[in-house]
């Protein structure tokens, strides 16, 4: 397999988006794949899951399969840093300004929490990019979107910025040529870090698109509630030109309609996953659950992935 | 022409022949300054018309330190480090926020 295939985790809190995650992590490590499952969401619900403490640095659960916790907060504080280090270094006359004043409000700014999960995603694709599977267990529905969102929206910003600067640039070429003053070889900065900055966007924006390399999973139960903010998510995906992958019905019992799932997911591969009458915390737990419902997880893996099921 | 007349201007060519010099860099001199006012003149307008677009690069790239609506978070905090010369500009651009007429008469020499 040529790079890692991301799989995501989304849904409504509580519809047991970790549990799958870490079902489906189990049970692609126990068929031989290397994994790695990453936990995005602030709950952080992998470490209780799997009854393993986890961090930021991978810690093996099972054979074939490692797992993360990510700390938001601090990757928004590096990434604030960093900026305002570029900034001492090229301000010179700023050297008196409290600039650290300044950057603990800015902290607080709207956006930053999806850019941390953005850069974290680079990070972890930089850094296990050669394993099979990164799963991503996704924080809450809003957040998560945002997440998907930001690349198109920095993209149509990004694209009226480099309109601008074009026409700057050419009216300042004009002033060179009439002035006749010898032309400066050095290019326009800000341009170049706005290009930079388009290819990265549009990078990720590919990424999340190629549905070879993003697989969405939409954990809901038989609900209205979970169903409702499910469709959102579709909706919401489907407008950025995401499409969703799977859509998998969890905690179903004996009794549960799923009609109106059926009705509304026609076009989405739905996958059945049972109601566990044991609390599914701990590795035994987890592989009895398995051991119980193979053919539920390798219904939801052909779904994804035929080839991967082969192996 | 006898020969002392041919002499004497001779003569009078090789005297002459410092003034004409200084006579042809003056007046090169004087074109250029002309040629540099006239250039000078020709572009006013457009190099307003940059400072304008650079204000409103810095306006809308940075925006959201004075309060309007602008990208995402992190494209105005990834350029910013690059835009100092926008930052002063926006600074300066304050003194004459008030009186923006009088900042464009200006331009156009209407006094």
């Amino acid at each position: 397999m040529a790079g890692a295939t991301n799989m995501f985790f989304m849904g409504k809190g509580g519809v047991g988006k970790s549990t799958a995650a870490a079902l489906n992590s189990l049970f692609l490590a126990q068929k031989g794949f290397q994994i790695l499952i990453v936990s995005l969401d602030p709950a952080h619900n992998q470490s209780d899951i799997f009854e393993t403490s986890l961090s930021d640095k991978p810690t093996k659960i099972a054979d074939n399969l490692m797992g993360i916790e990510i700390d938001q907060d601090y990757w928004i504080r590096r990434y604030l840093k960093d900026v305002q280090n570029q900034i001492k270094r090229t301000y010179s006359y700023l050297t008196s300004f409290n600039l650290e004043k300044y950057f603990e409000v800015i902290k607080y700014s709207p956006g930053l929490e999806e850019y941390a999960l953005i850069l974290v995603f680079k990070d972890i694709m930089q850094k296990f990019g050669h394993l099979d599977f990164l799963m991503f267990d996704m924080p809450p529905t809003a957040l998560g979107l945002r997440f998907f969102t930001l690349p198109t929206l920095s993209l149509i910003w990004i694209e009226q910025l480099v309109a601008l600067r074009q026409e700057i640039i050419k009216k300042r070429d004009l002033i060179t040529k009439v002035k006749l003053i010898k032309k400066e070889v050095e290019t326009d900065k800000i341009l170049n870090k706005i290009n930079e900055m388009k290819k990265d966007y549009q990078n990720l924006k590919d990424i999340f698109e190629d549905s070879n390399q993003t697989l969405i999973n939409i954990v809901l139960n038989p609900d209205k509630l979970s169903l409702a903010e499910s469709t959102r998510i579709v909706e919401a995906l489907h407008d950025i030109n995401i499409t969703c992958s799977q859509i998998i019905n969890n905690k179903m019992q004996l009794h549960s309609s799923c009609d109106d799932i059926n009705t509304t997911f026609s076009d989405i591969p739905i996958c059945q996953c049972p109601y566990s009458e044991t609390q599914l915390i701990g590795l035994t737990n987890l592989e009895q659950f398995l051991k119980a419902n193979d053919s539920v997880l390798e219904e939801q893996v052909n779904h994804l992935l035929p080839s991967a099921a082969e192996k | 022409m006898t020969k002392r007349e041919h002499t004497i201007i001779l003569l009078l060519v090789i005297e002459m022949k410092p003034i004409v010099k200084t006579i042809k860099d003056k007046l090169l001199e004087a074109w250029k300054v002309a040629d540099g006012v006239a250039r000078g003149k020709a572009i006013e307008t457009i190099e307003f018309e940059a400072e304008e677009l650079d204000h409103i690069f810095g306006i809308l790239v940075l925006a959201s330190f004075v309060g309007l609506p602008s990208p995402p978070m992190q494209i105005s905090l990834d350029l910013m480090p690059l835009m100092e010369q926008e930052l002063m500009l926006m600074m300066e651009k304050v003194d004459t926020a008030h009186e923006p007429i009088s900042d464009l008469f200006s331009v156009f020499d209407i006094g």
